[in-house]
């Protein structure tokens, strides 16, 4: 069975949880918070840590099985399975609206006569190569354009400060604390989506009492940098645009690549962005591809390159039925707030405190036992 | 290695060559020469109502110029209910594709300033994707289109010329810098009224003398003084010191010219510039009520100094340039207060004092928000500016005749 290095679960972790939530955070948090809504971004990826620590505790128990297998061997088959067909619903249909994304992102910024289906063809050929060459290929892939992703949201923060009006962040705290903690619940979709992919790639990680204490600290080091990253993109833009302007941009990210400018010779620089944003769309993706065709294989047994392209054949229905940005875009956060987030924020903790207390009932029974002889 | 493995290192080459078709190039794909770049484009009111008319400056490259950087114009104007009509027409009777990524300036026309409702054509220029919210706005001292259609005596285009002074502004900083995501940002705030500089043709006489080609007619253009919106309607000028004004108390100013000339009280005058300005502000509480206080600190150098008539000993020298400090505060003073009067004459925020309370006192700002039009013209501002001057150039007294020769 392939396997995937501690570093290279932490760039892939961080690329898949930072995927392209880059793009409308500022405007979901600023809708909630206003002015304050960068303060909501961090807590909201917080949640994200203890739900990967479940998880690793779950690999500790159950070492090179995922969670849909561990939920059958919890929960029993029927459940087991009425898991995994959510969860391969609800992986695939975000993985096709991400997709459509795609489209949607490129034809609305820098290449408007562009026919969609060339962006979804040219995304999911690039996916399907990436899962046919297995997950450690796509981890390395994620190596290589992680860090590029990281340059790029740095450089256009960086070349974003010319730009910044006077006082933009003030008054701290206005509207007091509730608008923070209505924030963070609206970020929190972000590191569950990531959870729907932990929940497979954890069958693939190490599982020796060394490297489970570094994955562990891993958790902590890509929530960190991912939520501090998006927080950044948050404040620059309500810097830049005012809160009410960062609400209103669909793709406020973009709007600042290109009103980058260098010297007053270099602009129009939003192109170099979008090029490696769509290695972090195509990360996402991927990711989401995966899990799908994990639970295809443990739920139903259905393997095989064309079970994958079958798979390429959902996601691409599910992108041309989107056609329409503003419904996709609707979409996409419905599916996140009202799929994603209820199903794990109840599935994990459910998991993982049968599999504690059912690991506890074994160690009673055990010394019950050694007692009795005793 | 696998078979499966080896099988999709086959595959994938084929698939790349492939996803070659689909390089966007093929698609939406426009060659350099057949676009038609955008500097300036200009709204006045259509003749018909519920239309306007578009006026676009167009760049074309000088065939047999000396330089690669010579361009003629190509001004077109359309009148269209949408902007994007407006382009349809005038793309009827061009060969080349209109390509926005280049445009410069945005031009409004008074009358269709004061009657309001240009954040209409604007939507187009922030909603469009070519378009880039670094582009400037400015307002036209009768018709844009009469501005775009200038020829001058400079020959360049009416766009790039007003780009070329409002980017040197911040040698002046006399009036304010507005580009279009400045604007949208302000429109945000709801409490503080858009301020946009204004542009004005000048003939020969009209504060600048030239001998134009043509008499009688414009060949110069010239920014000063700025317009107070209301939402997307202008509601008035600035004239040249309020501008001036707003810019000391907005922090706005970098480098600029200041004279004393216009000081009664003094008999030397002074003429300097600004090395640098930082304004603050505070909200004072005073008996319940608030003030707002701003402070200037500005550093000048003399460049010149007019009526000085005798040479002046050390001590003399270093009171001279005390009172230079005094006559610049009171000239900087006088520049604030006409625009803060001009504030509350209009009932209209573009100093942003609403803001700043919002900033310093949120809770307060809460309680007045509501009727903060009417308090405006009543809110307490205070005013403290200090000036130093750094140096006063190359020399100490000014040149004078020898004893008694034409001196008083």
């Amino acid at each position: 069975m392939e396997r995937i290095s501690v570093h290279q679960f932490i760039t892939l972790g961080a690329a898949v949880l930072m995927g392209t939530t880059f793009l409308p955070v500022a405007s979901i948090v600023t809708g909630v918070g206003g002015r304050d809504g960068w303060m909501s971004v961090l807590p909201g990826f917080a949640l994200g840590i203890p739900y990967s620590l479940m998880i690793l505790s779950l690999l500790e128990q159950y070492p090179s099985n995922n969670l849909l297998q561990i939920s059958e061997t919890l929960f029993g088959k029927l459940i087991g399975k009425l898991i995994g067909s959510f969860y391969i619903l609800v992986a695939g249909y975000l993985g096709g609206l991400l997709l459509g994304q795609v489209g949607d992102i490129y034809q609305a910024s820098i290449m408007p006569l562009t026919p969609l289906g060339v962006f979804y063809l040219g995304g999911i050929i690039l996916v399907l190569l990436l899962i046919q060459s297995g997950i450690e290929v796509f981890a390395r892939f994620s190596e290589v354009i992680f860090p590029l992703i990281v340059i790029a949201l740095f450089l256009n923060i960086v070349l974003s400060i010319p730009r910044i009006e006077q006082g933009e962040l003030l008054p701290i705290l206005s509207e007091g604390f509730k608008p923070i903690l209505v924030g963070a619940f609206k970020v929190m979709p972000f590191p569950l989506t990531y959870i729907i992919f932990l929940a497979g790639v954890i069958a693939f990680l190490p599982t020796g009492e060394k490297e489970l204490k570094q994955l562990k600290s891993g958790v902590w080091r890509v929530v960190f940098m991912v939520g501090i990253l998006d927080m950044l993109i948050v404040i620059i833009q309500i810097l830049v645009f005012g809160p009410t302007e960062t609400v209103r941009l669909v793709y406020g990210l973009l709007v600042l690549g290109k009103m980058v400018e260098i010297s007053r010779t270099i602009a129009g620089v939003e192109s170099v962005f979008l090029g490696v944003w769509f290695g972090a769309a195509v990360l996402k993706i991927g990711s989401l591809f995966f899990a799908t065709n994990w639970g295809l294989e443990y739920v139903f047994g259905l393997k095989g390159i064309k079970w994958r392209l079958s798979l390429c054949v959902v996601f691409l229905g599910i992108a041309f039925r989107y056609v329409r940005g503003p419904s996709l875009i609707l979409e996409i956060g419905l599916v996140d707030e009202y799929l994603i987030m209820p199903f794990v924020a109840i599935w994990i903790p459910a998991l993982w405190g049968v599999a504690h207390w059912k690991k506890g009932v074994g160690i009673g029974r055990k010394e019950t036992r050694s007692g009795g002889k005793g | 290695m696998n078979t499966k493995l080896k099988r999709s290192y086959k595959i994938a080459p084929v698939l790349l060559c492939i996803s070659l078709l689909f390089i966007s190039g093929c698609w939406g794909k426009r060659e350099v020469e057949n676009l038609a770049p955008l500097i300036g484009i200009g709204f006045d009111l259509g003749e018909k109502p519920g239309t306007y008319l578009v006026t676009q400056q167009y760049a074309r490259p000088k065939k047999g110029g000396s330089s690669g950087a010579e361009i003629l114009q190509r001004t077109l104007g359309a009148e269209a209910s949408s902007v994007r009509e407006a382009f349809e027409t005038v793309s009827k009777g061009a060969y080349r594709t209109p390509f926005m990524g280049s445009l410069k300036v945005i031009v409004i026309g008074e009358d269709f300033a004061k009657a309001g409702g240009f954040n209409d054509v604007l939507d187009f220029a922030q909603r469009f994707a070519e378009f880039r919210r670094s582009m400037y706005l400015v307002l036209a001292r009768g018709r844009a289109e009469d501005i775009l259609n200038l020829k001058l005596r400079s020959e360049h285009l009416s766009a790039i010329y007003i780009n070329y002074i409002i980017e040197g502004g911040n040698e002046l900083s006399t009036f304010p810098t507005v580009r279009l995501g400045h604007y949208l940002t302000v429109l945000g705030r709801q409490s503080t009224a858009p301020i946009l500089p204004v542009v004005k043709s000048i003939k020969p006489g009209e504060g600048i003398n030239y001998k134009a080609e043509k008499s009688g007619e414009a060949e110069e253009l010239q920014i000063q003084g700025a317009g107070v919106l209301r939402g997307d309607r202008l509601v008035d000028f600035l004239n040249d010191d309020e501008t001036k004004g707003y810019m000391w108390l907005e922090n706005e100013v970098f480098n600029r010219f200041i004279n004393t000339v216009d000081l009664e009280e003094t008999t030397v005058k002074f003429s300097g510039q600004v090395l640098k300005s930082k304004t603050k502000y505070k909200l004072h509480t005073n008996n319940e009520s608030k003030e707002l206080y701003y402070q200037i600190k500005t550093s000048i150098a003399i460049d010149e100094i007019i009526g000085l008539n005798k040479q002046l000993s050390g001590t003399e020298w270093v009171k001279l340039a005390k009172e230079a400090e005094e006559s610049f505060a009171k000239v900087i003073e006088k520049e604030c207060e006409g625009a803060i009067k001009k504030q509350r004459e209009l009932g209209q925020d573009f100093l942003g004092i609403g803001r700043h309370i919002e900033q310093r006192d949120p809770q307060y700002w809460k309680t007045i928000k509501d009727q903060w039009e009417e308090e405006i013209a009543n809110f307490p501002v205070s005013l403290d500016v200090k000036v130093t001057v750094h140096h006063t150039g190359m020399s100490s007294s000014s040149a004078t005749n020898s004893g008694g020769e034409g001196q008083d």
